[in-house]
């Protein structure tokens, strides 16, 4: 399938009503999420604990970061970046190698932002000129950076002691300091998405590719741009990454894609492109990473927890393909 | 002076081929030993089990032939009939994934080529290993002494870091170090041992390690032990974001992170199995003796082993003496023929 098959034939723009989310689904998730929180408390009260809140938001910010670059993606109908594993991998390597080079903590942040972006570049650039579909694209990348990474490093580790392992264990207002980022993040490109000129030409591509087209929207230019910008993210999501997982080596991340993928979906970010918001990642994310933690406190092993995961990830797709229809005119 | 000519033509074109022949002659004469790794994609010593068994054969003038099972069964069964068709002498493997091992075991009786397993035994074929479950009590052991001497065998909360993919291993390795920690202090409540599956992977199981000990939000002074150091570390990871780091002592196996200048204060120690270093012994006991045509008994028991590797379990301050990875290969290699780096590095013998 190339990719002008694939957005030709994803629906028609939403109404601004549909695109944006109305209350509906964050109620309900919100609900959703209160409920395992209720229950949870009611079967072991301690549950509500400073510890889980630090357990819960330590997990909700690599995969906050993470989910904000797949919605990206998502959001301007490129379906899903299936290479952010390796660069997820390939970035917090620059970083831990910056760091063990002294650079101070920013210049590694910026850093891992530029390798994550490199690497967004590199998958845009198949993608456009190759016309090939995204989802194949990053699934050959991501299968080629992890061979790769194999050949460069087996394991790699922040310096202990190092500003960028004091960042991973810190704490602000008595949450994880690397929640704030993604936090704020999170809210930050919610609130500009749908405000600025290259967030409505990201929502328009992914909407409608010929009505986006027919409007005077450069296509590459997006595409590149999406795929880069979401990069950077991955980028970022890297050094919360290396700041707090201690050793790791190239497969280290493949967990973490079936999260993020969920988070994606279950906030209302559609796959097929053009609909979704930001905001409501701090919900499905924040639901995703309580759920693990509730498990345990009901002494289920993480086995069970797959099969949890899996199930939740098999309704948010449903889901989406209900509101896909319900979007289409 | 036309037969001459003629002579030298016949000369000239007959070198190549006898040279050729002989050198095939010659390859044909030659041992050729087969390596399958466990994979190039997961840890450090599994590729270097691969080079340090390359450089062996190629200091005893044999043909090397390596593949890599990839941490998968079928691969591992595919690669074993490859090395049939290359028609190699012996076979070394490692299966970290070892329900393909029976089928191995049966392709390689039927070419009549011997096979030596790593640490994994399978009845066909000869055991070179570690005893796991005697590393996993000396590591517990050592763990138990420091618990005593600290904390009077009463710590809040004991906490194994298991990596069920590993199936009988981490049964033996994990399992022996709780066996090993319950001889020193018997009595710590069974209410206070608790799992979480850590994957061997310290950032794969520090979600895992967070939630464990998120659900005991009281435990304080917790001991940790597991199917590798990675797998300890992250607990001790987890225990550190949630601010609970200071009374956490752990104890790791395999040494993959007692080494070098950054290991984590709270890493008290970890058992040494040397595992690059594996080759030295199967081809010391096994593969040498085939190649001279002294074909040794077939001894397939962990119990009873082709040849045994001893477990080194090490205090951390023991540890900063016995070099890296990369380094010890090098003094390996360069040491008389059948040392072992238990021999070369392990700072507690006895």
């Amino acid at each position: 399938m190339s990719v002008d098959h694939a957005l030709d034939t994803a629906p028609a723009a939403a109404p601004l009503k549909v695109r944006f989310g109305g209350f509906g689904n964050a109620l309900l998730l919100l609900g959703i999420w209160l409920a395992l929180i209720i229950a949870t408390s009611l079967y072991r009260p301690d549950f509500l604990s400073h510890q889980t809140l630090l357990a819960v938001t330590f997990t909700m910010a690599v995969v906050g970061v993470l989910a904000i670059g797949q919605g990206i993606v998502a959001m301007s109908g490129g379906f899903i970046d299936l290479s952010q594993p390796a660069n997820l991998i390939m970035s917090s390597l620059v970083a831990v190698r910056l760091t063990e080079a002294g650079l101070p903590l920013p210049l590694v942040i910026v850093g891992a932002i530029l390798a994550g972006m490199v690497w967004g570049a590199v998958n845009a650039t198949i993608i456009v000129f190759a016309r090939l579909n995204p989802v194949i694209v990053t699934l050959a990348t991501n299968f080629i950076g992890l061979a790769a990474l194999f050949l460069v490093f087996q394991l790699a580790e922040v310096p202990i002691g190092s500003a960028i392992y004091q960042f991973g264990r810190a704490s602000i207002f008595g949450l994880p300091a690397i929640f704030w980022p993604m936090l704020a993040l999170v809210l930050v490109v919610g609130y500009l998405v749908p405000r600025t000129r290259y967030g409505r030409r990201m929502i328009a591509v992914g909407g409608n590719r010929t009505a986006a087209k027919a409007r005077g929207i450069s296509l590459r230019v997006t595409r590149y741009a999406t795929f880069m910008v979401a990069g950077g993210f991955v980028g970022f999501a890297a050094v919360l990454f290396a700041a707090t997982s201690g050793p790791f080596n190239p497969g280290s991340a493949n967990a973490l894609q079936l999260n993020i993928i969920a988070s994606v979906i279950l906030a209302g970010i559609s796959l097929s492109g053009g609909r979704g918001n930001f905001w409501m990642l701090l919900l499905s994310v924040g639901f995703l990473s309580t759920l693990p933690t509730s498990l345990v406190f009901f002494g289920l092993s993480s086995d069970t927890q797959s099969i949890f995961q899996g199930f939740i990830l098999v309704i948010a797709v449903a889901i989406d393909g209900w509101r896909a229809r319900k979007a289409t005119p | 002076m036309r037969k001459t000519t003629r002579a030298i033509a016949v000369m000239a074109l007959a070198t190549p081929a006898i040279l050729g022949l002989t050198a095939v002659a010659e390859a044909q004469d030659k041992f050729k030993l087969g390596m399958m790794v466990g994979g190039n994609t997961c840890c450090e010593w599994m590729k270097a089990q691969g080079d340090v068994a390359r450089a062996l054969a190629e200091k005893e003038g044999w043909d090397y032939i390596e593949l890599s099972n990839n941490n998968d069964p079928a691969t591992a069964l595919k690669n074993a009939q490859i090395m049939v068709q290359e028609g190699v002498d012996a076979v070394i493997q490692f299966n970290g994934q070892p329900s393909s091992n029976p089928a191995i075991s049966a392709v390689m009786k039927q070419a009549n080529i011997p096979i030596v397993t790593y640490d994994i035994a399978d009845p066909g074929m000869y055991f070179v290993g570690i005893d796991n479950l005697g590393a996993g009590i000396a590591g517990g052991e050592g763990l138990g002494a420091i618990i005593k001497e600290k904390w009077d065998c009463n710590p809040d909360l004991v906490v194994s870091a298991e990596g069920a993919a590993a199936g009988i291993v981490n049964e033996w390795r994990t399992g022996g170090m709780r066996t090993g920690l319950k001889n020193i202090c018997p009595d710590i409540p069974e209410a206070k041992w608790v799992s979480f599956e850590s994957q061997g992977d310290a950032a794969v199981g520090l979600p895992a390690a967070r939630d464990l000990l998120a659900a005991h939000p009281d435990a304080k002074k917790i001991a940790v032990v597991g199917l590798n150091d990675g797998g300890v570390l992250a607990l001790i990871n987890a225990a550190e974001q949630l601010g609970r780091a200071d009374e956490v002592i752990g104890w790791g196996q395999d040494g993959a992170f007692i080494t070098g200048d950054n290991v984590n204060p709270h890493l008290a120690g970890s058992v040494f199995y040397f595992l690059e270093g594996y080759a030295v012994y199967a081809i010391r006991d096994v593969i040498k003796p085939i190649a001279e045509g002294n074909v040794p008994p077939l001894k397939a028991d962990a119990g009873d082993p082709a040849s045994k590797v001893q477990p080194c379990p090490v205090t951390a301050e023991q540890a900063k003496a016995v070099p890296d990875m990369p380094e010890r290969i090098a003094q390996l290699l360069a040491a008389p023929a059948g040392t072992t780096e238990f021999d070369l590095f392990c700072p507690n013998k006895g």
